[in-house]
């Protein structure tokens, strides 16, 4: 049922773990709603005169178990995440049927709630409640196990997606960058001898592996690099215009975020106008958000193959920062009168 | 021989014409960034051959050549490309030449050799790719000369027996081509109002009554009032209804 664990352990195996942590106030919600469930399905099953002052009690009950538990599991994560997930699944299993039977004796001596509630005799009641704890239990487990075995599988096949779609440059580009420095050769060498070190720190860049991550101060020098080499084909074509100045360069992002989304905005905004067009580059850290936004004109005819070659781009670079930072990251695409305008945003401080 | 080199990017252009001052008996006279400049350019210059790269902004290269082959006696075109212009592969089969950027020295050496004029098969395989690509101008020959109308500026088209006048704001052309393809190439952007016209949808004011009591269009840019048949109106008035004018 319980997949082992390879025995290197990576930085981040608590996400390997595959219980959530009991610990998230959201968790202990999920908890409280199920335990209030079962309280009902009980009451209901049992079929009695005042269903509502046992309800309370049932509930009270129940609760004391489920939130006790929570903490439990809460309190051995740290543990549970060093060994293997069977180990981890059969511990806290055992930790809840211990849980289930220490707070039922504990009920059982206290007085009243205690009258109340055994129907039966002081084995039957330990028993009937380690017996619904075993099953809820084991279903419970067995729940979180398979949710977490399907979200595994989700990212291993964006991983998978990612590799493929990785942003490559553009053959397009490589062929005319040549072209130029075939040119510059000749007439202007040292510019040769510059773009040709762009054009090599551009490849090693979109050679490098997909999951790899980078400065931001260093993703900004690729967007950099790139576009002075389109500039050189472009010339004065080609208008950048950076205000980049409020982001912080130190935070770690994936790589190649940016410069897919510039080569777009080259490739469909500014090639196709024969006066060319800006680029502008604005970069901003508001509260707790990094927003990366980039406007380039909008040209009517290619529209289309915009939003066409945009969405595979974004959709490449939506997923390796949701991979990297969670639902908090993302692309977002606006069409304004004569401008297309791309913001990349993604939180300011690295999730724990 | 003279040459003419079509490129948006200077330095590519740069590049090609160092290339060519270097090949015995050819020279370059002139040098264009767009597919309109280049038309220019050989009405002005005469040049014997263009080199004409495809990809460029406003009217490339495919839809220059093809204008270009509209004039008495049209330039040889070699294309020159950096990559991934599938519509070459069109042209594998038809043997009208082209160069891959960077483009190596012996290979132009060969394309020079070659270069003649396009074939009416070749001609016939640009239209055919034209047609994925729409032009971006309609073009006529007048006395010797080429006649361009951007599409976007065309106001109305209506044919009359052998022509179709293109007519904009400012100009009117004759063109030898059947209303029907340019009905297929352009439908989007035009709709049929009568067995002989097609009118700009964006031009277009509104409808009123003539004297005979027949359904006008009222066109921006023009004077003329056209008939709009009694079988189109109704897909007119749903046009004009629906806000797309």
């Amino acid at each position: 049922m319980f997949q082992g664990r390879s025995p290197s352990r990576s930085q981040n195996q608590q996400e390997t773990l595959f219980l959530p942590s009991f610990c998230d106030i959201r968790m202990v919600f999920a908890v409280v709603v199920i335990a209030e469930l079962l309280a009902f399905v009980l009451v209901l099953a049992n079929n009695r005169n005042a269903p509502w002052s046992e309800l309370g009690l049932v509930s009270l009950f129940l609760q004391w178990i489920a939130l006790s538990s929570a903490a439990v599991l809460c309190l051995a994560r740290p543990m549970l995440a060093q060994v293997s997930n069977t180990a981890a699944a059969l511990t806290s299993y055992l930790l809840l049927l211990l849980t289930t039977a220490v707070i039922s004796e504990v009920a059982f001596q206290m007085g009243e709630l205690g009258d109340q509630l055994r129907s039966t005799d002081h084995a039957g009641f330990l028993f009937r409640n380690l017996g619904i704890s075993a099953i809820l239990s084991a279903l419970v487990l067995r729940y979180l196990y398979v949710q977490h075995q399907w979200r595994q599988k989700m990212q291993a096949e964006a991983q998978a997606r990612v590799q493929a779609l990785q942003a490559r440059i553009r053959p397009h580009f490589l062929f005319n960058s040549m072209n130029s420095i075939a040119a510059l050769t000749r007439s202007d060498p040292v510019r040769a001898e510059l773009a040709v070190q762009d054009l090599s720190d551009l490849f090693r860049v979109s050679l490098r592996d997909a999951s790899e991550r980078v400065t931001l101060e260093e993703e900004l020098d690729v967007a950099h690099r790139y576009l002075r080499m389109e500039s050189l084909r472009l010339s004065d074509r080609l208008m950048v215009e950076w205000d980049i100045e409020r982001l912080p360069r130190k935070r770690l992002v994936p790589s190649l975020i940016l410069q897919p989304l510039l080569e777009n905005a080259v490739y469909h905004g500014i090639e196709p106008l024969p006066r060319g067009g800006t680029i502008s580059i604005n970069g901003r850290a508001e509260g707790r958000r990094i927003s990366i936004t980039m406007l380039n004109p909008r040209v009517p005819d290619n529209a289309e193959a915009h939003r066409q070659g945009n969405r595979i781009a974004l959709e490449n670079i939506r997923l390796r920062l949701q991979l990297a930072f969670g639902e908090q990251a993302g692309v977002a695409l606006r069409e304004l009168d004569d401008q297309f305008e791309t913001t990349l945003y993604f939180p300011r401080e690295k999730m724990q | 021989m003279k040459c003419l080199v079509v490129d948006d990017e200077g330095l590519a252009r740069q590049r090609l014409a160092r290339l060519l001052c270097d090949v015995e008996g050819y020279e370059v006279c002139g040098e264009a960034a767009s597919g309109e400049q280049a038309l220019q350019q050989v009405q002005q210059l005469q040049p014997e051959l263009v080199l004409m790269d495809i990809r460029m902004p406003g009217m490339d290269g495919l839809e220059a050549a093809r204008h270009l082959a509209n004039l008495e006696t049209p330039p040889a075109v070699v294309f020159t490309t950096a990559y991934g212009d599938h519509a070459l592969e069109a042209f594998e089969t038809q043997a009208v030449d082209y160069l891959l950027k960077p483009i190596h020295p012996e290979r132009l050496l060969q394309a020079l050799d070659k270069a003649r004029r396009l074939s009416r098969a070749q001609m016939d395989k640009l239209q055919d790719m034209q047609a994925i690509g729409k032009r971006t101008h309609l073009c006529a020959r007048n006395r010797g000369n080429l006649e361009l109308i951007p599409v976007n500026e065309v106001v109305y088209l209506q044919a009359d027996s052998k022509y179709v006048t293109v007519c904009s704001s400012t100009q009117r052309i004759l063109i030898e081509e059947s209303l029907k393809s340019l009905e297929q190439e352009f439908g989007n952007q035009f709709i049929r109002v009568h067995r002989n016209a097609l009118v700009a949808v964006p031009a277009i004011r509104g409808l009123e009554k003539d004297s005979d009591g027949h359904c006008c269009i009222v066109l921006e840019g023009v004077n003329e009032r056209l008939e709009v048949s009694r079988r189109q109106l109704p897909e007119v008035r749903k046009l004009i209804r629906a806000g797309g004018v």
